[in-house]
């Protein structure tokens, strides 16, 4: 009996782990589903880069401080400059972003090396909550006033597709 | 009596033109400076004026064109729609949730946290309530009530930031009144400063005119012969290298036995005789001469001559205009009117040709005067 009682059937394992792993699809479904892939558009080419794999290659850390959140934030990406000419073999001239709160813009003047594309911050992925999955800013800003928002209105955030304007 | 001598001393304009150009130059100066001081305030301006209104008024399209809390509290009512809406209740809520997320990250922004009391509460109840949504342990009804204070928030934090907005436009229109006044008076100011710095210049171009004048005055006066108003030697000679490579005529004057008319009249007559002797020279040729007292009872005259024979028709011309005049002399040993010695010589003008002429032309005088006097001798070898 013990020895039944202790031997569990194989089906009702595969059911537990798939309970388990329902439940916890269930709960971050939405999240996950909701911005999993940064989109490099060059042209008519297409190209996702899924989040893990940029949060991999985000190889620079520093801390810097956020005034939209008020305080230095330890924050870690990619030097946005060379990761345009690793996707589009040159610095565009443009970049028309898309957000994943529907903001978009036109940018030019990215041929900067000051401009960094973050994934993380403080040692945590960026989140549609905390402005991500991925967001650019000015690892140096000189000395605009931090209190005056509008100085940085070229951090983009919740970054869902990156649009080279040629 | 002057005034028929054709004047010696050339009245040269060049220090009026001078004066002229620097007048003409420091009027351009002041136009520039007044031109450079209005384009540096229109540009400091400019520079002032063109941020401040791309501040204000260019946000259109930009990561704060529209509020933060305008969009976020846009986002919350696209939950509570989705949340009352007639799909399935998990859809419903992952549709939220999704929606919920984007409220906050809009929302969760420092300067709502440190400016308005209301902002950490509701994100704290948005936190629990994206957490119970998650777990699905909320009935939709409850969840939309819930997020009523977040949207209450969110109304205040865009109602406050459009009256700070404009506030800050009406300060930016005062500042804006202010430096159009700043603008105006500078100016004026620059203009009135132009109209006394351009003032102070006239005075001072006016005070070194009459300097100039002065001086040329003096020089003037030391190239004349203060007793006949005709030319000096020094007149002479710079009447000769004025008039380069031109072919001139010399003629020297002398007075025979001015000595005795002086002791005989006395000196006021004497000088009397001089004035007149100088017109007389100068009718005689037409005013076509510029003359010379070299001294005491000698004259010269330099005029235009082309050959010689126009230099001994100028010569004879002088010997029988005098005779014609026949001024009196009590004391000329040879019972004579006033007589004179005449010698002239022809050359063109140079630095060094000058000096051989009149030499050659006193040789012409001295042999008049060894051979009697009251006649005219002129040398032909140059």
């Amino acid at each position: 009996m013990n020895a039944v009682a202790l031997h569990r059937r194989p089906w009702v394992g595969a059911r537990d782990r798939l309970a388990c792993v329902l439940i916890f699809v269930g709960i971050t479904l939405p999240t996950a589903a909701f911005a999993q892939a940064l989109n490099m558009i060059n042209g008519d080419v297409t190209q996702k880069i899924a989040l893990s794999d940029l949060r991999a290659i985000s190889d620079t850390t520093f801390t810097l401080y956020d005034p939209y959140q008020g305080r230095d934030v330890e924050m870690q990406g990619v030097a946005f400059r060379s990761f345009l000419i690793d996707h589009f073999g040159a610095v565009p001239p443009a970049l028309h972003f898309t957000a994943w709160d529907d903001y978009e813009v036109t940018l030019e003047g990215w041929d900067d090396p000051n401009w960094y594309l973050i994934t993380l911050e403080d040692g945590d992925p960026l989140t549609i909550r905390t402005r991500g999955p991925a967001r650019l800013v000015e690892r140096d800003y000189g000395d605009r006033d931090v209190e005056n928002l509008r100085d940085f209105n070229d951090w983009i955030w919740m970054i869902r597709s990156i649009e080279a304007k040629w | 009596m002057t005034s028929k001598i054709k004047p010696s001393v050339q009245p040269s304009m060049r220090p009026r033109v001078i004066a002229r150009q620097h007048r003409y130059l420091t009027w351009l100066s002041l136009s520039l400076m007044s031109f450079l001081g209005l384009m540096v305030l229109i540009v400091y301006e400019s520079r002032w004026v063109y941020p401040e209104i791309q501040a204000y008024f260019s946000q259109t399209g930009s990561l704060t064109g529209q509020q933060l809390a305008t969009r976020s509290r846009v986002y919350l009512q696209q939950a509570q729609t989705e949340l009352l809406s007639d799909q399935p209740e998990l859809e419903a809520f992952d549709a939220a949730l999704v929606n919920i997320e984007l409220a906050y990250g809009l929302f969760d922004v420092h300067v709502y946290r440190r400016q308005y009391e209301c902002a950490e509460p509701s994100l704290m109840d948005m936190d629990r309530l994206m957490a119970r949504l998650q777990q699905r342990e909320i009935a939709p009804v409850v969840a939309v009530s819930e997020l009523f204070m977040p949207i209450e928030c969110l109304t205040h934090i865009e109602m406050s930031q459009l009256d700070r907005r404009g506030m800050a436009i009406n300060d930016f229109s005062e500042s804006t009144r202010q430096h159009n006044q700043v603008l105006t008076y500078s100016s004026l100011l620059i203009f009135v400063m132009g109209l006394v710095f351009w003032w102070l210049h006239e005075r001072q171009l006016r005070r070194t005119d009459y300097a100039t004048q002065e001086t040329f005055e003096w020089m003037q006066r030391a190239m004349r012969d203060p007793l006949t108003g005709i030319g000096n030697r020094s007149a002479l000679h710079q009447d000769v290298l004025a008039k380069k490579h031109q072919s001139l005529g010399l003629i020297l004057v002398d007075i025979d036995f001015f000595k005795q008319y002086n002791d005989a009249y006395g000196h006021p007559q004497g000088d009397t005789l001089l004035r007149q002797l100088a017109t007389l020279i100068g009718q005689t040729f037409n005013d076509e001469a510029q003359l010379y007292r070299l001294g005491g009872d000698e004259f010269a005259a330099l005029l235009l001559c082309p050959d010689t024979a126009t230099l001994k028709n100028y010569c004879q011309q002088l010997i029988k205009g005098l005779h014609e005049a026949n001024f009196a002399h009590p004391a000329h040993p040879d019972n004579k009117g006033v007589t004179l010695s005449v010698g002239g010589s022809r050359f063109v003008a140079g630095e060094h040709t000058f000096a051989y002429a009149y030499e050659a032309a006193d040789k012409a005088l001295y042999r008049v005067k060894a051979a009697g006097r009251d006649g005219w001798q002129v040398t032909e070898d140059e």
